[in-house]
């Protein structure tokens, strides 16, 4: 099998593996990237969401031999030192129950505040309604991308 | 709620289910930490040989707070550390937390049923207030004055007569030679800074940062990944395997036969396929052919099932309660209500799935998971494995939602026998289909509920008949089958199985009956976050609200009219927070007055209440909603506004609390309108979250706010008491808007869904 050429998180990576592998089980189980979560395998949860290519994307629906030569970041790589105004946001609001799905509802945040820095609720709803919280953490979570959009635009 | 008598009883008959009891004959004692500090440790009798870590504090003022209790959301990292820094009277912002393993030295490690906050009170508190006299000490000591004339606060002890102050790490390595001192008095709460207050989450930024928190996370060199078969039918197992075409997938390195045990909540027989990555071993599983015995439920059916239901209900097999002359009074009432109600499986599909890292060397075995039971785990892996218990090793880690699915076991079982098969580090992982598939679930149910209240509008008359799969049963527990389907759900709302009949007294119902039957079936089950009480009190909370509004009287009043007097429920010796009707009427008050219940919604909206107790908390909820037109029929149910009241004792950590209120409250809406687990021909239908469907951001209520009473009574759980009363304000809510009475869940089924 050919090699498979990825950027994970700025780092160029090559992958040996059967091309139909999901990019989640790449990150998680051959280049030892677990924030990215497994929930469900079917792209119904949305704990697995990476950017590719800045985009919000599921991993776990992604076989990595569709993907090869492009850019993708984790929530390893979303910020040098965990300081993303997602993650401040989260932090701040004490998001996390579990916190099992949180880096993949960070990474939605994230790439939804990169195209839309001031979403209104109904775009904040339509951006993070792929992401399943367990634990019921929606009204936080609401909260956060709020307090984050104004953290970026004041930045 | 369940005592610790239920535990022990558990424990002895091998079941491994809801909290461990927790041995509390202890003393405390200090040492000379290797940094040079104080460490403070707590010995307890008779089994410990050597002291536990708990504290340690350090010449740079560092204090590290080991937390022995598993972390699943429910905040027990942040809250039981805080019980500690608090009697300390410690800086939090100085303060670091870190797991304990599982080490008899902490005295029981586990939590459930809520329990956390309940059953280490005193002794953290304890253990923080005797460190805090210890450095006292030091200092009265090296300033030669009284200890008594010496105070502490934020980190420092002062002696205010001489204006001497100085830093705990100053103190620690003097403190560590000293004796300790017995019987230290505990804070006035007045004093509290950070008792009842909000304190965020101590592993947020690991969170948030994505570092290596939970099970699935662990990693060791050279680790294998396993995938186990499971008969798709419920009790059945493996009679012939062919796995030529799993062992061709790329990755797949063995086949490892799970022979089960005798008690399916331990572990169930299966087929590993174990491989070098998660993916090669899902593969490897789903290319593998086996033949099954199916056993003798598999022509078992949500048909089938219903019809051993409805034959219970028509011939109730057991009375466990019977006061007064019900039939008499059901004849002689003004208005009957007679309604069925039913309720499917549901599962706990917790988002991290099921799955446990094991590793075998030297003939003992290392496990590290996301473990519930760190205690239970050990002796269910060393009854599966021959492995001697002290050869087990357990470590919990973060655990990725809990809802009651890892009260159990099993999952470190099946890892533990696979690594003992192939002589090293494996972790065992079921993707979401398996996990669904092959859960313990909410015990599918009906319910048959007769009342009646007189001319004047009072209830009069009440039979009860539950039909519920047990999971006593299935768990092979030789108590009675009722007791884990009844508890202190009842309208008596109090505590425990054995005094049901006694419990049921204090009720202003004077004619009231209670019966019990259980279906033969083969289906898995187990608690389910709130367990019991979230069917029943459905039944109980909307059968309340349509009696006050056939009798045109106010659900408040009606309630209020059956709490009963504090004065005539029995006090069991066991707890210690014993139900009290006066707090239930507070919680009830207040609720209606903040959440404006009997007083005019908006326009196009209603409001619905009810009320619960569950495991020493009381919770109310005031819900209002409108309903707008779907497609086909459907009606969209917009949740504008939750309000809430709850009585727990002395809040602990507001911020947790709030959290728990929040998710209960969306937890237990989802689970009404969706929560079903089908079954045909004896198995689970259900597949992923396509089918099994779960509540999203936008079906959740626009707001939720959340009260705590202001209470300096001896704390209880928050992690269940928010659901039980959510789904029937609920449907309470839809009744006052639309009529229509609902007595079924998944609330689907009826057209009714979440916008």
């Amino acid at each position: 099998m050919p090699l498979i050429s990825l950027t994970v998180n700025n780092r160029a990576v090559q992958l040996d593996l059967d091309p139909e592998t999901p990019l989640l089980w790449a990150l998680r189980d051959h280049l030892n990237l677990v924030g990215t979560k497994f929930g469900c395998g079917g792209g119904f949860c949305g704990a697995c969401t990476v950017h590719l290519d800045g985009v919000a994307t599921r991993a776990c629906s992604t076989p990595v031999g569709k993907i090869a030569g492009r850019r993708i970041t984790t929530i390893e790589g979303l910020s040098a030192n965990g300081d993303h105004p997602a993650q401040r946001a989260w932090a701040q609001i004490d998001v996390p129950q579990c916190g099992y799905c949180q880096a993949g509802q960070i990474m939605s945040c994230a790439a939804l505040l990169a195209r839309t820095p001031n979403p209104s609720e109904n775009e904040i709803v339509a951006a993070m309604n792929g992401n399943i919280c367990r634990c019921g953490t929606y009204v936080r979570i609401k909260d956060a991308v709020t307090l984050a959009a104004s953290m970026r635009s004041s930045r | 709620m369940r005592s610790r008598r239920d535990v022990l009883t558990d424990a002895k008959h091998g079941v491994i289910d809801d909290q461990i009891g927790r041995t509390r004959r202890s003393f405390i004692t200090v040492g000379l930490a290797a940094t040079g500090g104080l460490l403070i440790a707590m010995r307890y009798q008779p089994v410990a040989a050597f002291p536990t870590d708990y504290i340690q504090i350090d010449p740079d003022d560092r204090v590290l707070i080991w937390s022995a209790q598993p972390e699943m959301g429910e905040g027990t990292r942040t809250s039981l550390p805080m019980l500690v820094a608090e009697e300390l009277d410690a800086e939090w912002t100085k303060v670091r937390i870190d797991d304990a393993p599982l080490d008899r030295k902490y005295g029981g490690q586990g939590v459930g049923g809520s329990d956390a906050i309940r059953s280490d009170w005193d002794a953290l508190r304890r253990i923080g207030a005797t460190a805090r006299a210890c450095l006292i000490g030091a200092a009265a000591a090296q300033w030669n004055v009284p200890a008594s004339e010496c105070d502490t606060s934020a980190h420092v002890v002062r002696h205010p007569a001489s204006g001497r102050e100085a830093r705990y790490g100053s103190l620690a390595a003097r403190a560590a030679t000293l004796s300790v001192p017995r019987d230290v008095p505990l804070k006035d709460p007045s004093r509290y800074r950070l008792i009842g207050t909000r304190v965020d989450g101590t592993d947020n930024h690991k969170v948030v940062t994505g570092q290596p928190l939970f099970g699935i996370d662990v990693r060791l060199p050279s680790m294998k990944f396993a995938a186990v078969a499971k008969c798709p039918v419920f009790n059945g197992k493996p009679v012939k395997i062919d796995a030529t075409k799993a062992r061709q997938v790329p990755g797949v390195r063995q086949i490892v036969e799970i022979a089960g045990l005798d008690n399916p909540t331990l572990l169930m027989p299966g087929v590993a396929v174990v491989a070098d990555s998660t993916w090669a071993a899902f593969k490897g599983r789903d290319a593998l052919i086996v033949q099954w015995d199916e056993g003798p439920y598999a022509a078992e059916s949500n048909a089938s099932l219903t019809e051993q239901f409805e034959k219970i209900l028509a011939a109730p097999p057991a009375t466990l309660h019977n006061s007064g002359r019900v039939d008499d009074a059901l004849a002689a009432a003004a208005i009957v209500v007679d309604n069925t109600y039913s309720f499917p499986f549901a599962s706990h599909a917790t988002l991290e799935p099921c799955n446990c890292t094991a590793d075998y060397r030297n003939g003992e075995l290392w496990i590290r998971g996301p473990i519930q039971m760190p205690m239970s785990a050990q002796t269910t892996v060393a009854r599966a494995t021959g492995v001697d218990v002290g050869k087990v090793h357990v470590q919990a880690t973060r655990i990725g939602g809990g809802f009651g699915r890892r009260l159990l076991s099993d999952y470190a079982a099946e890892a533990a026998v696979v690594a003992k098969a192939i002589g090293g580090p494996v972790m065992v992982i079921d993707n979401r289909e398996g996990d669904l598939q092959h859960d313990y679930y909410r015990p599918a149910a009906m319910q048959r509920l007769r009342a009646g209240v007189d001319a004047g509008g009072t209830i009069i008359a009440w039979d009860h008949i539950i039909a519920s799969c047990s999971r006593n049963v299935y768990r092979k527990d030789p108590r009675g089958p009722y007791s884990t389907e009844t508890y202190g759900s009842y309208v008596g709302r109090v505590q425990s199985v054995e005094q049901l009949d006694a419990d049921l007294q204090p009720t202003r119902i004077p004619n009231a009956r209670l019966r019990y039957g259980n279906p033969l079936t083969g289906v898995a089950t187990g608690a389910w976050r709130a367990p019991a009480h979230v069917v029943n009190a459905f039944t109980i909370e909307t059968t309340i609200d349509e009696l006050a509004a056939r009798a045109k009287r106010s659900p408040v009043d009606l309630r209020l009219e059956i709490l009963g007097e504090t004065a005539d429920v029995p006090k069991s010796q066991n707890d210690a927070s014993p139900y009290d009707p006066a707090r239930m009427r507070r919680v009830l008050l207040e609720v209606v007055e903040r959440g404006g219940f009997g007083k005019s919604a908006p326009e196009g909206r209603a409001r619905g209440l009810a009320s619960h107790h569950t495991f020493g908390s009381y919770c109310a909820h005031v819900v209002e909603i409108s309903i707008a037109p779907g497609t086909n029929g459907q009606k969209r149910v917009t949740i504008h506004k939750v309000v809430s009241v709850a009585d727990v004792g002395q809040p602990v950590n507001l911020s947790m609390l709030e959290a728990q209120m929040q998710g209960g409250i969306i937890d237990g809406i989802g689970a009404a309108f969706y929560g079903e687990v089908p079954i045909e021909r004896g198995r689970a239908t259900s597949r992923n979250f396509g089918d099994y469907r779960l509540i999203r951001m936008r079906e959740a209520p626009l707001a939720i706010d959340a009260h705590f009473i202001q209470s300096r009574l001896r704390p209880t759980g928050f992690g269940e008491p928010p659901l039980p009363p959510i789904a029937p304000a609920v449907a309470n809510a839809i009744a006052a808007l639309t009529g229509e009475r609902i007595r079924m869940m998944p609330f689907i089924k009826l057209g009714y869904l979440l916008s």
